[in-house]
Order: structure tokens, then C-alpha cells, then sequence
């Protein structure tokens, strides 16, 4: 019989947070068996409303995305390294757009069972609830979603498991 | 990074007392040196000059957005000030610049960063948000409409 998870999909922003949970659904791809998706989103409509509010030159936008670019692979190889030091497979999947609705798309795709997702801050706004694209991804996914908390035991998580 | 979490009173100047573009950085740059969140004050200065040289951050009504990659701060670092009478940024529409967002961000945080900057831009869309915070009496009032503690 399956297991109740065959498709994780850990989101990845270059946040410590992001890494933790990177780290976190590797154990958990581990003891279960599923497939680990790795996703990054270049978040170009960020860039677009920052060139658009005229707080970005057109020059200074081309510089960001690129940064974001060496970002996403930076982050997704290091993504892949963990995954292989501990025998698991990790398929990395670079995009671009408006990073809730990227999410959404990518958990439809791979039919993906669960969205694990790095801890949110403490204190939160109101605006927060309607514009943290990682709020947002979660509160519009249909599958479940997971968030990680407590970077040091998900260490010792990682580290117990053999090389 | 959310905004709300680089947003603390003690890096909020209120009411601002330079008179010009150059004066303004430097005292919200001595805000977050003093607030123990900057040490090389002359590198993140430099680095705000040189963006400032390519075009001024001083955008319309009256808001500002100078912003800087630097290797100077260990993770995105935010100051802000208020000036009701307004100074000359050279904004793009002329006019005296009154609220000020001063960002600076490690080169290796561009995701964060640009986040950070565009929630600035969403929040001085509003109009009647910029008049109530252009009313703050003090940097705590000015901390507590920016977080919406309630």
C-alpha cells in the first residue's frame, strides 16, 4: 500500500527559514519514500511593480534578475547536495512569475501531496495576510500544507540520518 | 523578510532635521549606526551616493526610496524618516520629498530585498496612509501605523 505522501514540494526563497524546511522535507522524503521537488520562483513581479513604482532604474532591474537568478541556482544545488548526502532524490525546478500563483501551479502539475514551507514570522499585519507570497501559497494550495519550526531539532533530524 | 520586522522605533527619525538629499542619507545612516545595525558608515554612504548618481530615488508625492547593495549590513536593514516641510531629493516630479525609506541589503539577499522594496511600494500607494504618517508625532506613533499592531 502507498503511503499517505508521494510528491513533496519544498519551497525555497533564500531565506534560513527555506533552508530548515529544505532540510526538513529531505528527512521526510527519507522515512516515507516520496519524491522531492525543490522549487524556486524568481519573483519577476516584484521586479515588474518595483520598475513600474519607478524605485527601480530599467538597468537595476536587469541587475536583480540576474542576481536572482544566481540566487535560484545557488540555493536549489545547495538543495541538491543535502538531498544526495542523505541517498534522496531531489528534482529542482526553477521558475519565473508571481511566486503564489507559480507554487500553485507546480503542487497541480506533480499532483503533489503535501507544500512544506519555511517558518513565518512571529508578529504579522494584516497586509502580510494579503500580500506575503508565502502566506498567500498556502492559504491557496489544495494540498496540505507544512510549516517548519525549530531549526535545531530539525538538525539533529538531519544529522541522525546516515550518509 | 517581512517589512514589519525591520521596522523598530529606534531606527525611525521624526521629524527629520537635514536640509538636503546628501544630509538626509547621512542622518538616517547615523540612525542605524546608532542603533547598532551599521558599522561602516562610509562604505553604505558611498554605495547610496553612487545609486543616487544614476538616477534619484526620490520619487512622487513626496515619497523617497534610496537603496543600496552593500556588503556592509549582514542581512536587509531598513530607516526611516519623516520631514513634514519637505526636502529637495530631486524627485521626479520636483516637488520637496517628505517620507523617507532607506534600504540597504547584502548583495547575496536580492529575493528578500526586492520584496522588502516592493512592499514599500504598495504601502505608499495609499494616499491616506502617507497623510496619517506624515502626521506621526514621534517615531513609536510612526512605528505602530507602519506594523497596523492592531
Amino acid at each position: 500500500m502507498e503511503g499517505p505522501i508521494r510528491n513533496i514540494v519544498v519551497y525555497v526563497d533564500g531565506t534560513e527559514e527555506a533552508i530548515t524546511a529544505a532540510q526538513y522535507a529531505v528527512c521526510l522524503a527519507k522515512a516515507t519514500g516520496a519524491q522531492l521537488h525543490a522549487l524556486y520562483v524568481i519573483n519577476t513581479r516584484a521586479l515588474n511593480d518595483l520598475v513600474k513604482a519607478r524605485i527601480f532604474l530599467d538597468t537595476e532591474e536587469q541587475e536583480y534578475h540576474r542576481d536572482l537568478e544566481t540566487d535560484a541556482d545557488r540555493y536549489l544545488n545547495h538543495v541538491d547536495k543535502m538531498a544526495r548526502r542523505k541517498g534522496v532524490e531531489a528534482r529542482l525546478d526553477k521558475r519565473s512569475g508571481t511566486v503564489h500563483q507559480e507554487i500553485k501551479k507546480k503542487i497541480e502539475e506533480i499532483d503533489a501531496d503535501l507544500l512544506i514551507i519555511g517558518e513565518l514570522s512571529h508578529i504579522r499585519s494584516r497586509r502580510d495576510e494579503f500580500y506575503h507570497e508565502t502566506e498567500r501559497a498556502m492559504r491557496l494550495v489544495q494540498c496540505s500544507v507544512l510549516m517548519v519550526k525549530d531549526e535545531e531539532r530539525v538538525w539533529d533530524l538531519y544529522d541522525a540520518i546516515p550518509e | 523578510m517581512a517589512l514589519i520586522d525591520l521596522i523598530k522605533p529606534e531606527v525611525i527619525k521624526v521629524p527629520l532635521e537635514s536640509k538636503s538629499k546628501e544630509a538626509v542619507i547621512r542622518e538616517l545612516l547615523q540612525l542605524l549606526v546608532d542603533a547598532g545595525r551599521l558599522n561602516d558608515f562610509d562604505t553604505a554612504y558611498d554605495a547610496l551616493l553612487a545609486r543616487e548618481a544614476k538616477g534619484s530615488t526620490g520619487l512622487e508625492d513626496g515619497i523617497a526610496v534610496p537603496h543600496a547593495k552593500t556588503d556592509t549590513v549582514p542581512s536587509i536593514t531598513l530607516a526611516m524618516g519623516i520631514a513634514p516641510d519637505g526636502i529637495d531629493f530631486q524627485a521626479l516630479d520636483g516637488k520637496p520629498s517628505t517620507l523617507f525609506f532607506l534600504m540597504l541589503a547584502p548583495p547575496d539577499q536580492s529575493g528578500p530585498h526586492i520584496e522588502a522594496l516592493s512592499e514599500i511600494a504598495r504601502l505608499t500607494q495609499s494616499k491616506s496612509f502617507c497623510r496619517m504618517l506624515l502626521r506621526a508625532q514621534d517615531a513609536e506613533e510612526a512605528a505602530e501605523l507602519m506594523t497596523e499592531e492592531d
